[in-house]
Formats: structure tokens, sequence, C-alpha cells
């Protein structure tokens, strides 16, 4: 690299900037700092002007770095790399001082030392940008294929949103048929149409799609790679298969839990599960007059703390249903808060209230009782309204149980290195705002797996796995960061710490000669410096913001 | 935007909530063109509106921001905000749409977002971004973190008078302006606003001639504004000692004044803002030139004016005072040793009648004599008092005299009334104070007994021809000769620069003394040498004076920054309504006459100097400010103070809307949620019990950027509330308002709950709810931890009304204890109400894009299952609130699936049937 040149150019931001600090007697200083060949100040930098002073800077004085001191990176990194760049500079010559937000900003009642300060972070400023270095940026090349785990109508509508894009789709599901959970459902809420004839529109659909190749009783056996080239091999009925994807869609649902121990369940033959119901509905199999129901068995307990968001909902429909094929039929629902949130769970369970489903909230520290010996005679418990313990008469108790996190989730979660919440289910990258994208990149989720889900819900988080999985696939190309670590592999010792730190699991230890070192892939890391930071040898080097420059920055700061 | 033409794989999103954001950025980051159009001036939605977010209490500034930049930068996305939807047509795959750009009367291709221009504007409305609570201008930026960063003038209607008031004043004083902040009773910015072009508010605001108020088209209404009389109200309401002093950026550059009258002060005050050295010299022992020493007290009081001098010199400006240049320090020496020089020296001199016995001990000149009252000096004036002249300065005379105990004061005119330059206001004044004037009168002689002045002998005039003043010539009347016994005469003939110093230097003088000077720009025939006010008119009025010493500072900062001087702009002439005009303004607003200022009593004022006008009570000030026509407009009131501040010129208020044409495949919907008014819920009392407010309310009063910038505080006295209460499904779950469940409120509330124990520990919250809907990832959990380590106590109850305790305005809840069945009262010092929220979409909108709703407003969906964000227009999608209540994460969620619908559609050739390939 040739001798620094570097130019400098203050932002007076209007009067956020100038008004506090001296402004002319920042530059002055600045033109007195070493390497800096040029300095000047602009009334707005970032106006047409100021961008075409920087380019113009540039030019004139044959710059080969520049520095902006003005207000955030945050908003305005984007702008003055790009006029750089424009200029025929590479943008990671550009080094950003923040003197408004930090310096400005807070120090408004001493603009002196507000000046000060900004002398202060403009030498800083110049001494990291005298060692800054050039940075390429990559393209790595996707696959035009995605992998979707589980075939429920979840994993199935992620698949065909995919495929109908044009994509090659792998669908894999570990059960010899497609359809999950919604195979043993009798009808959907809140609109009762069945759930098997919602299954087959799907597998129809899936089954004539020349795009999607389905695998029937078949697991992920190991995932090796990262976004854009996963390597998938597949464990079958039909054999191993090995395949190669650009992204990832996790689709895999959740389980039902068991409530073996309770009111009765396992031992009295007239203790059954919502779900076990649903069967004997499909069924047609007579249900008795007298039908109590259970909310919150097993959730929302200290043991299982929460609410798994669609039981009230199946308890209030398996209810409804009862009433419509036997009106004479008394049914009761025992809760504690009746979820039914929104439009129209609220109306649907009016409507049940309308057609004679008894409703009876009661509590976790007075929970209904059985009565009955070898068979639920009748179930005691306490109306809070009326302030007494009521029996009702019960020929069929059905429990609501919720849904629990799949069995495979753990084995799912190492194979793929994505996390799992403290519940087991899948844990997203961001509750708020990355609900359907894990922190890895290129692998998303959807459905059941990561919180239990209606059907209708599931179905929008399909597309919206889908869609964030279609974003590289569409493009053809991922851009990663180019402001990575490097691993100094002479000085690496191999003691795994970097790995166990990378939030993006983006380091493997891997062999080297006789010995293992670390290695960084550079497509998956974010540049967040933490395994630089950690790094006992001093092996890591962080682009952009090598110890050398930090130094440099602290050195001028305290020289 | 040159790709605005291929329409197939572009796609408008109607809404920059979250939900419209995250839509956008999918979509873009699969290669589509997207527009983002949004009806406020900045994206961002209701979770800009939000504090924190359940239930991980994240700042929801903190994680929206990034999405709000993300969005603004990407390269496949244009932000339309500020815009509308007008008209859709077209089908699925080639959509035309017709977007509404609302003008913001702002260029923001200009705008840089500094903020500059809403310092300085005086109108101030509710902040409909903080839920009215806070206040914000007419020219505003939505919320600080602002994307894309531009300022809007809400700008509603043309105003209603042409101001003609700002282009009478000699500074042209932003007169609707600050009258505008005196109505809002913002008393402090109204000075400042005064300020910016008279840096002696107060002093104007009580001698000015009001130049302004001739010209005011109330005037054709009912009467013309007070505004000299407004102007002094800040000062009277607020002190100016508490004025703070602007940041000031030094220059190495040292300015003489020599003077410290109103130009003088002006000139330093206006320099040293620029950052200039400045030096006042100061002939006299005290500052302010003929406001200190012309001007007596009961019409300027001298604290007033110490005060205004004291702010210049905290400015950085030394006044050095008994220093007469010319005699302790020459022109020559200041030219050396500064960097350039301002000469506002005045006229102190007086004029002698030159008729016989004008020397005698008894005759005094009246400038001297006001002077010397004004400094101090003892004077016995006598009981007889006659003042020569019909000038403000006779007139002051002679009321000082009156002052000074004379039992009998007359002016002696030579012209008759109506040739009188003093001003009337000033004359009606001494007539009250029993001053007799002699009109068509002129002394001829005064004569002495006893050595002491006695006798005057005057002349009877008529009126003759017009003289070279355009006046008629007082010509005597033969043989009308008459005597006046007085003690003592008082000439007020006229004053003279005394000026002869600066001939030295080589700076000419006009034939009058006068110093002459370029009229543009304020210099002397020497170079660095500047010269402004009465020394270069010759006496004229304070005002002027001012102009004068703003024109030099500016031409002289040129100067010293080795800058050509250029002349400011022309201001045009004060412009008259068109009788058209006038009839419409006398339909618009009613006759309201003006509300005179007090004045003490004339028997009461002659028995001291004490100030004649006793200045407005709040309430008359803020009676009178409010009949400014220009104030009564709705927003801006053009004052063009923003126009004046925007360094980079991108005020247009000419600016009109624009209409832009799009060609889209899709259409995503996504226009959020809105707020049930819950006024229409008297039981709970919003609107008339001062401390029940709504949840977003409450997320304003605690958000950082809210404001009360996060302090938590009771609307009724602003008290910290130790206890609050919480009341859900106000106006959900109710057949009488909206039967549905609003989805969020059960998390709102209980995040809310937890930030006020937050702000304050110790608070206790109570909330009264029907179910606690809790169903996501870590709610349960979140509940848990309000009750263990927030202090929120969950009653399950639902209100039947509150009540107010008169005694400290606290809130009363009557409600029903469930399990007892018994109706108890429960008082806390704040309630929230968890508002039922609305999809926020309009009939038209639904209209235009051929779209159902249901009949709650949400937009219907084509099919529960199979597609459930299509609506049931092919081809549109919709997300978020307007689809169905849900929370963040579920809009955020079906903003990504209506992308992903979008660009399933779009690839699969359904929605792109003419074109070939598709993706």
């Amino acid at each position: 690299m040739d001798e620094p040149r570097i130019g400098v150019f203050v932002c007076h931001c209007g009067i956020n900037i100038a008004a506090y600090v001296n402004v002319p007697e920042l530059v002055e200083y600045a033109k007195g700092l070493p390497n800096v060949v040029h300095a000047e100040r602009n009334l707005f930098t970032c106006s047409e002007e100021g961008i075409s002073a920087i380019k113009r800077g540039i030019k004139e004085y044959n710059l080969n770095r520049v520095l902006v001191a003005s207000c955030t990176p945050r908003t305005h990194e984007p702008l003055f790399r790009a006029a750089c760049e424009d200029a025929g500079l590479n943008k990671y010559l550009f080094e950003f001082v923040n003197i408004r937000d930090q310096c400005s900003w807070v120090h408004m009642r001493e603009p002196e030392r507000a000046t000060e300060k900004a002398k202060d972070l403009v030498r800083m400023g110049v001494a990291k940008a005298r060692l800054l270095e050039p940075l390429e940026e990559i393209e790595v090349k996707v696959a035009p294929s995605a992998l979707v785990i589980g075939g429920g109508v979840v994993g199935m509508e992620a698949a065909l949103n995919l495929a109908r894009q044009g994509f090659d789709i792998h669908l894999v599901e570990k059960e010899p048929e497609l359809g999950g959970t919604l195979r043993s459902v009798y009808k959907l809420f809140p609109t009762n149409q069945e759930a098997t004839k919602l299954i087959k529109l799907f597998v129809e659909q899936i089954e004539k799609h020349p795009k999607i190749k389905t695998y029937l009783s078949s697991k992920v056996k190991e995932v090796t790679g990262f976004i854009g080239n996963f390597d998938v091999n597949l464990d079958g009925k039909g054999g191993a298969s090995k395949f190669n994807v650009g992204t990832i869609v996790v689709a895999t649902g959740a389980d039902k839990l068991k409530p073996v121990g309770q009111y009765g369940y396992g031992k009295m033959s007239n203790v059954i599960t919502q779900l076990e119901l649903e069967e004997r509905m499909k069924k047609g199999e007579p249900l008795g007059q007298n039908v109590v129901m259970v909310n919150c068995v097993g959730a929302r307990i200290p043991e299982r703390t929460y609410c798994s968001r669609i039981c009230c909902m199946t308890a209030i429909k398996n209810a409804s249903l009862i009433k419509e094929s036997n009106p004479e039929a008394r049914v009761w629902i025992l809760h504690r808060d009746l979820m039914t949130y929104g439009v129209d769970f609220e109306k649907y369970q009016r409507r049940a209230m309308e057609m004679g489903v008894r409703f009876i909230r009661y509590s976790l520290e007075s929970p209904p009782e059985v009565v009955g010996d070898g068979k639920v005679e009748r179930i005691k418990v306490y109306h809070e309204l009326w302030g007494k313990d009521i029996e009702l008469p019960c020929d069929m108790l059905v429990l609501t149980t919720p849904l629990i996190a799949g069995e495979d989730n753990q084995d799912i979660s190492k194979m793929l290195k994505v996390s799992l919440d403290e519940f087991g289910f899948f844990l997203e990258a961001h509750l708020k705002l990355r609900p359907v994208e894990f922190a890895m990149d290129g692998i998303y989720i959807c459905g059941s797996a990561r919180w239990p889900t209606d059907v209708a819900e599931g179905i929008s988080q399909a597309f919206a796995a889908a869609s964030k999985a279609a974003g590289p696939l569409r493009l053809g190309y991922v851009k990663p960061e180019a402001i990575n670590a490097w691993i100094d592999e002479d000085k690496c010792s191999g003691c795994g710490i970097c790995e166990l730190l990378c939030p993006f699991q983006a380091i493997e230890l891997q062999p080297r000669d006789d010995r293992r070192v670390s290695h960084v892939s550079e497509v998956v890391c974010k540049g967040c410096g933490t395994c630089s930071a950690a790094c006992p040898s001093g092996a890591i080097i962080m682009h952009h913001f090598t110890n050398e420059q930090i130094l440099a920055q602290i050195e001028a700061l305290f020289s | 935007m040159s790709n605005r033409e291929n329409g197939q794989k572009s796609v408008l999103v109607i809404g920059g909530g979250i939900a419209g954001i995250q839509a956008s950025l999918d979509l873009a980051n699969m290669g589509f063109k997207v527009y983002l159009v949004e009806k406020l001036p900045s994206i961002g939605g209701r979770m800009a509106q939000l504090d924190k977010t359940f239930p991980t209490n994240d700042c929801a500034m903190c994680i929206l921001a990034p999405k709000m930049i993300e969005a603004s930068t990407h390269n496949n996305i244009e932000l339309l905000t500020y815009c509308e939807v007008e008209k859709v047509s077209g089908e699925a795959g080639k959509f035309e749409v017709k977007v509404k750009k609302k003008s913001s009367f702002v260029d923001w291709d200009k705008c840089t977002g500094c903020g500059l221009c809403i310092e300085g504007c005086p109108v101030i409305l509710p902040n409909e971004f903080d839920q009215g609570i806070g206040k914000r201008k007419a020219i505003y930026m939505l919320f600080p973190q602002a994307v894309p960063k531009k300022c809007v003038i809400d700008k509603r209607e043309d105003r209603p008078c042409k101001a003609a008031c700002m282009d009478a004043c000699p500074v042209h004083t932003n007169v609707p302006g600050y009258i505008k902040l005196v109505a809002e009773g913002e008393f402090k910015e109204a000075y400042k606003l005064i300020r910016e072009t008279t840096p002696l508010p107060a002093c104007v605001g009580r001698v000015c001639y009001a130049p302004c108020q001739d010209v005011c088209n109330r005037g054709e209404i009912d009467e013309p504004l007070c505004i000299r009389d407004i102007k002094r109200v800040p000062s009277d309401q607020w002190s100016i000692e508490e004025l703070e002093v602007p940041p000031i950026t030094k220059t190495d550059k040292k300015v003489a004044v020599i003077g410290s009258g109103p130009a003088g002060l002006a000139a330093a005050n206006d320099l040293a803002l620029k950052g200039h050295s400045v030096t006042i010299f100061e002939a006299l022992p005290e500052p302010g030139g003929m406001l200190r020493v012309g001007i007596p007290e009961y019409r300027l009081p001298k604290e007033i004016l110490r005060q205004e001098i004291g702010y210049i010199q905290k400015l950085g400006v030394e006044v050095k005072t008994g220093i007469r240049v010319g005699k302790d320090i020459t022109l020559e020496k200041l030219k050396k040793d500064y960097d350039a020089v301002f000469i506002a020296i005045g006229t102190h001199g007086g004029m002698k009648l030159g008729v016989e016995g004008e020397d005698i001990p008894g005759v005094m000149e009246g400038i001297g004599f006001l002077r010397a009252v004004n400094l101090g000096e003892k004077i016995d004036v006598g009981n007889r008092v006659a003042v020569i002249g019909g000038g403000n300065t006779a007139i002051d005379c002679a009321r000082t005299a009156k002052r000074l105990g004379a039992k009998e004061v007359t002016i002696v005119y030579r012209r008759s009334r109506a040739e009188m330059p003093a001003s009337a206001e000033e004359v009606t004044a001494a007539e009250e104070e029993d001053i007799k004037i002699e009109f068509l009168t002129i002394p001829s002689r005064f004569s002495s007994e006893n050595k002491k002045l006695a006798k005057m002998e005057c002349v009877r005039m008529k009126l003759g021809e017009p003289d070279a003043s355009g006046r008629p010539r007082p010509i005597p009347i033969e043989g009308s000769e008459f005597i006046i016994s007085v003690d003592t005469v008082i000439t007020a003939l006229g004053q003279t620069p005394e000026a002869d110093f600066v001939k030295q230097s080589g700076v000419s003088l006009s034939k009058k003394g006068t110093i002459e000077i370029d009229a543009k720009t304020g210099v002397t025939s020497v170079e660095g040498v500047f010269a402004g006010g009465d020394v270069v008119t010759g006496p004229a009025f304070v005002i002027d004076a001012i102009a004068a010493g703003k024109k030099a500072a500016r031409s002289m900062d040129q100067y010293l920054n080795g800058q050509p001087l250029e002349p400011e702009e022309e201001w045009k002439e004060p412009e008259k309504l068109s009788q058209k005009e006038i009839e419409d303004l006398k339909k618009r607003f009613p006759s309201r006459n003006r509300v005179g200022m007090r004045r003490e009593p004339a028997k009461k004022r002659i028995q001291d100097f004490r100030e004649v006008a006793l200045g407005y009570s709040l309430e008359e000030a803020l009676e009178e400010a409010s009949r400014c026509l220009a104030g009564q407009t709705e927003g801006c009131i053009e004052c063009h103070e923003c126009e004046r501040r925007c360094e980079p010129k991108a005020i247009v208020y000419t600016k009109k809307d624009e209409s832009i044409e799009l060609k889209v495949g899709a259409i995503i919907v996504a226009s959020g949620l809105g707020l049930y008014d819950i006024s229409a819920l008297p039981e709970y009392g919003y609107g008339k019990i001062k401390n029940v407010i709504s949840a977003m309310e409450f997320e304003r009063l605690t958000a950082a950027s809210g404001p009360t910038m996060g302090e938590l505080r009771r609307p009724s006295d602003g008290k910290i509330p130790e206890n609050i209460a919480f009341i859900q499904c106000v106006g959900s779950r109710d057949f009488r308002h909206k039967a549905y469940c609003s989805s969020v409120c059960c998390m709102h509330s209980t995040k809310e709950a937890m930030l006020a124990f937050e702000h304050h520990p110790g608070t206790r919250s109570f909330i009264f709810y029907m179910d606690m809907r809790a169903v996501g990832k870590r709610f349960q959990e979140y509940i848990a931890r309000a009750k263990q380590e927030y202090n929120v106590t969950y009653i399950r109850s639902r209100p039947g009304r509150i009540e107010v305790n008169p005694d400290n305005d606290n809130p009363i809840i009557w409600y029903e204890e469930t399990s007892s069945g018994e109706v108890k009262k429960f008082e806390v010092e704040l309630v929230v109400l968890a508002q039922a929220m609305i999809p926020q979409i309009t009939r038209e909108l639904a209209e235009i894009l051929e779209i159902e709703l249901d009949e709650d407003g949400f937009v219907r969906t084509a099919d529960r299952f199979l597609q459930p964000l299509d609506t049931t227009k092919p081809g549109i999608f919709t997300c978020g609130y307007v689809h169905s209540p849900r929370d963040i994460p579920d809009s955020v969620t079906q903003a990504s699936g209506a992308a992903g619908r979008v660009a399933e559609e779009i690839a699969s050739s359904r929605l792109n049937r003419d074109s070939q390939g598709g993706n």
C-alpha cells in the first residue's frame, strides 16, 4: 500500500455540530495530523454538495483514505462508502468519526470541551485510517434447491411455495405418509371443515408437482456446509440419499402430551384426550350424554409453564361438534383463562355458548376432582361465581393437553447447529422481529416446531419461511460480510475457545498437518469480533478492527 | 425511478408499519422492486410509538430503527411516504396505480433534517404521534428517528391576511410569529423570536412608533391589533434574566462600536452573535443612548433597558462608558486597534431658537434637560413651565416638567394640532395630564426679573403656503404679541449630530453634519468604517436606528470575513387586502374590538416617574394576541420563519400535491391498526377524568423520546403515580363496541405495568381483566414475572364505572369482586385503559382496491387455510393488524408470508400471464 493520503471532511450538520463544536478550528487541527493531506468542512456532508466534495477531494488530492467526521455510521456510512466507491476508492478505506451523537449533542453546554473532544475523536480516527486496508466482498453461489423437513400441511405449503417459484425441493417426512398431526384431527376450527380433506388437497398438489421430491419414512441424518451450499444425507426406508441444497426449512411440528396419571387417565376407561376424542368422533363412536372437558391439563403448571395456544379452541370445537351431532348432550368445559383471541375465535366461543356448551372457570389452586371408582362418574369443581363446590355428571372426561416439543428436536438442533428454547421448541433468531429465521443463515423455521400454532397461522408461517428461504435462491448468490475474522494458523493453538463462543457457528476446528486449528467460514462469519477478543493466542485477526488499528486509536487518544 | 416502467416484477406495499416494512424487505431481498406507500411522513407505524415490546422488553425503536434504515437504503425499495393510493386499475400481474404525493411544502431533495426550521416555528399544535399529549410545531418531523429524516409543514389553508405588518416593520419582525407564540403562552419563545430581529424587544415594545399597526389588516374588520403592546408581553410574563446565552463560535476579529444607543447596541448584538469581539465606547456614564437619556422613565423604565443591555453584555460585548471618542480617544486609534468601526453616536446636540434672552438662566435646551433628568440630576423647574416645540421631545419635556412639580405646563407650538409631529397618543397623554398647548404661537423674547427668568413674550401665527417640509408656513400676525409668565422655558426644537471628530479620519459629512454612507451597506467613505442611526439620518425612530445597526452589522460581518458587501434582499411593500378578501374576512371573523392596555390615571401618574402603561394581564394578553388574523389559520400561518432559517433553502410554500403513476404486478395491504375512540365508553370517564388515560398515551409517557422524555407523571398534577390500575377490554369483547378480542392488550398492559415499576420501583399495578390471554412464546412466564418481580396484581373483574375523588383527582374504580360478588371501590392514582384496536383501512381504499372487508372492517381473506394471506381480489395480499388482530411477531410473520405469496404467484406466472418467464 502506498503512503496514506488522508482526506478529512468535517460536517457542520447545520447547527447540530457547528453550534457546539468549533468546526473551522477542528478542520485546521485535522490538517496538522499525520498523513492528512486535505481537510475541509461542509454545511452538510451528506448533501449532494458534500458528496461531490468527497469525490472531488479524492481526485484532486489523490486521497487513498477518507475520513468523515459527522453524525452516525448507522444511518450514513453506506452513503459515504458509496461516494468513495464512485470515486474509485475501495469502500473499506473509509473511516467514520461520530462527532454529533457522541460529542456535540452530549456536550451542548460546554462547547469548548466539545471541540477538544472532537479533536480527540478525529485524531483517533486518523490514526486508524492510516492503517485501513482494502477489503473485497465475495459472492457465493447458491444452489437453486431447498430441503423441507416435515411433511405436515405447514411443510407441504412451504415446499409448494418454493417449488412454484421454480426451485427443486426435497420434502422429507419421517412417517410413511404426509399430513403430520392433522391426520389424527377430526375437524378444523373455526370453519369445521374436515382435516383429512385439507390434507388431501395438499398431498395431491405435492404429488403432481414436478419440482418436489418427497422422501417418506425418512430422516435427515447429516447436514454439512452453509447457506447456499448445504450437503444433506438422508436415511430412509428406500435407502440413503444425498443431495445439495441452498436453504433449509424446518417444519417438523410438535408432539402431543399423554397425561398419564392425571384425572385417572390410563386407569379409568372413560378418560381420554382431545385427540383421542377426535378419533372417536371420526369413527362415530358414542360418547355418552354428559361430557366434561378439563383444559390446561399439563399446561400452565409449575412444571410446564407455557400455554399451548390452540387447546382452548380445540376443546370448544369438539364441544360444539358434540352439541351439533347430539343437541341433547350436556357438555361442560372447565377452563382457566379462555384463549379465544382475535375476531373468529371469540365469535366461535360465543356460538358454542349459544349452542349450550357450559363454561366453568377453575383455578390452579382448586382444580377439578374426579369422583368415581374404576370409571369417572362425576366431576367435582369449585364454582367461582356460586362460591361453592358443585358436582357434574360425567360419562366421558376429555383432557385438553398441550403440544410439547418434538422428540427429534434435540437431534435436529445439533445437526443443523440451531438452538432450542427452554421448552424444547426451536428458538427463532429474534422473538419479535425474526420469528421464522434461525440465527444460522439459510435455515428457517415454521409451524408448531417453533411454537404451538393453529392451521391458518402455521400455513402463514410456511409462506413466511418459504419467502425467507427463497431470497438467496432467487438471487442465486449471497454476499457475506467482508469485515470478518481471519485465523493465523501458525499462531492458533487449537484450544477451541473461539468455536465455543461463536454465536453464528462460523468456526470449526479442522485438522492441519498433525494438529487441529480453527477455521472460519467466511460465508457464515458476521464479523462480530467475539472470537478475536477471546483468542488467548492472538491468532484471530478481525478485519477492519485489527489489534493494530484499535491500539493505534488508543495510543492516539492518550498521545 | 427508471425501473418504474417494468411493472410485473414490481410490488406495491400499502402501509409503512413493521408489517409493511418487513414485507418490503423480503420482496426486495427476493429481487422485486417495491414501492412502499405510507400516508404519514415517516415509516415506522404504530411500533414506532411504543416504548418497549413484550415479552423481551426490547426497546421498540432500537429494534425497529435498523429495519427502517434498511428499508430506506435498500436499492430495490422506493419509499413513498406522505403518499396515499388514489386509484387502482388493471388486474393481477398488471395493476396500474395512481398515488397522491401530498405536498410537504419542503423540498425533500434539499432538506437535510437538521431541524433548524422547527426551532423557529411559532405554531404549536398537538403532537398526534404523542397521542396529543405533547406538542409539535407546524413544521415538524414525525419523530426524531423519522425515516426519511425530512420535515413537513402542516399547512392546511392559506393565511387570511397578508402579514403587511412584517413588510411595514423596518426590521421585518416576525409579527404573526411572535403574536402566535404569545397567544400560545410561549413567552420565552416569543421573546427569542422577536429578538431575532430586534435585540431590545421590551424597550421597543414600549416606545416603538409601530408602523406595523397602521397597516394591520385586522383593522379592516374592526381595529388593528395592539402589536406594540403585545411585544412587551413576553418580558412582562417571564424574566429576561432567564434567557440563556447560545453557544457562540468565536472569531479572531475585533470591532469597535461608538455609541450605545439602539443602533450601536443592535450592531454590537449581531456582531457578537457572529463570534466577533465587540467593544462599545459610550461618552455618557450610562449605556443606552437616547433610550437611556432621551426617553423619560415613565415611558421606558431604566431597569428594563438595563436588563436588555445586560443580555447583550452576556453575549460578550464589552461596554466602556465615559469615553468620548474624538476627545478621550481618537477615531484613528480605534481604526488601528480594531478590524472595523461602527459609528452610531446619534444626535445629542440641541438647537437654538435664536431670540432675545435665550441665555437667561431658566431657559434650557430640551435634549439636555431630559438627559440631565434621566441621569438623576436634581432640577428645579419652578411652578410655571413653557416648552417650545411640537415633537415627541417637546411632549417628553412637558410631561417630565409636570412630574418635577411644575403646576402649570404649557407647550408652545407654532403650527396647529394637525401639523404636530408628536404622536397623537403622546399628545393626548399630555393633555390628560393637564398640560396646555398653545398652538400657532412662537416666543419672541425672554426677560428676567431679579436675575431670574420671569416672562416670555409670544407672537400668534397664521398658516400660509406650504414650505420646504411640505407643511404650511407659519406667518406671524402683527400686533398679536402677548406675555406668558414663566419660571422655566424648555426649547425642544430639534437635534443635531456632534460628529465633527470623524472628519480627521476622512469620513465625509453632509451639510447638516450627518455622516454620509452607502445606503445599502452602511459603509462610509473610509474602508472599514461604518455608520448608522440618527447620526446618518438625523433624528428618527428607535426601530429605524436598530434597522440601521443591523444592516451595518451584516455588512461588517461580510467585510470581516473578506467577502464582498452584499445588501439584503429588498422587502415588498405592505399589501392591502382586496375588497373581496375583506368581505370574506368579515364573514369569517366576528368583530372583536382591541383590548387596550391599562394606564395609570393622569392624577396619579404625574406624582412620580413610574411607568404609565401598566401592561396586560395574562388574560388580556392572550385575548388581544388571539385577535391576530394570521394566528387564526389552521396549522402553518405562513410567517416564513422556517424559510428564513433553512440553510439549504428547502422550504417551498407553493409546492403542490403530485401524482405518481406506478405499474405493479401485485399489491400488499399492510395498513395496520387504529385506536378505538374510547370516549364512547362514558362509564370510564376518558376525556373527563384527567388521570384516566389510554394505553397508547401511557406508552408515550414512558418512552424516552416522548413528551415527558420518559418521565412517568400523571396528567392532573405531574405526580409520579404510586399505584396504577390497568383496565382491559375497553371497547373490546363488548357488543356495544367491538365484539372481538383485540389480542394484544393483555400483554401490553402487563408490559406497561412492568415499565411503571422500572421507572419507579415500588409502583404497584393492578390489572383488571376477563381472561389473561398470554398465548405466545414466553408470555405466561412474562406474566409470572410481572406478579413476582414487578408488584403487579391481576384482578379478574370488569369494572363498571370510574369516578373521581375531587380532593386529589384520583380515579375511583367501582368493580364487582368475582369470587364474592361484592361490589367494591378502589382508589388509584392513575388509570390506564386498554383501548380496543381497529383495522386501519377506509371503505374508500377497500373500494379502490376492490377488496372486501368483514363486518368489523378487517380485510377478508380468500380462504382461511389455503389462502390465508390472499384478499378476495387476486393479486392483492394482506398482512398485519388490518388482516386480523395480532401482535408484532405474528404481523411480521404474515408480512414475510405475504411476500412469499407474491413471489410464488408472480414466479408461477399466475400473476404474469401476459409475460414470458416471469422469474
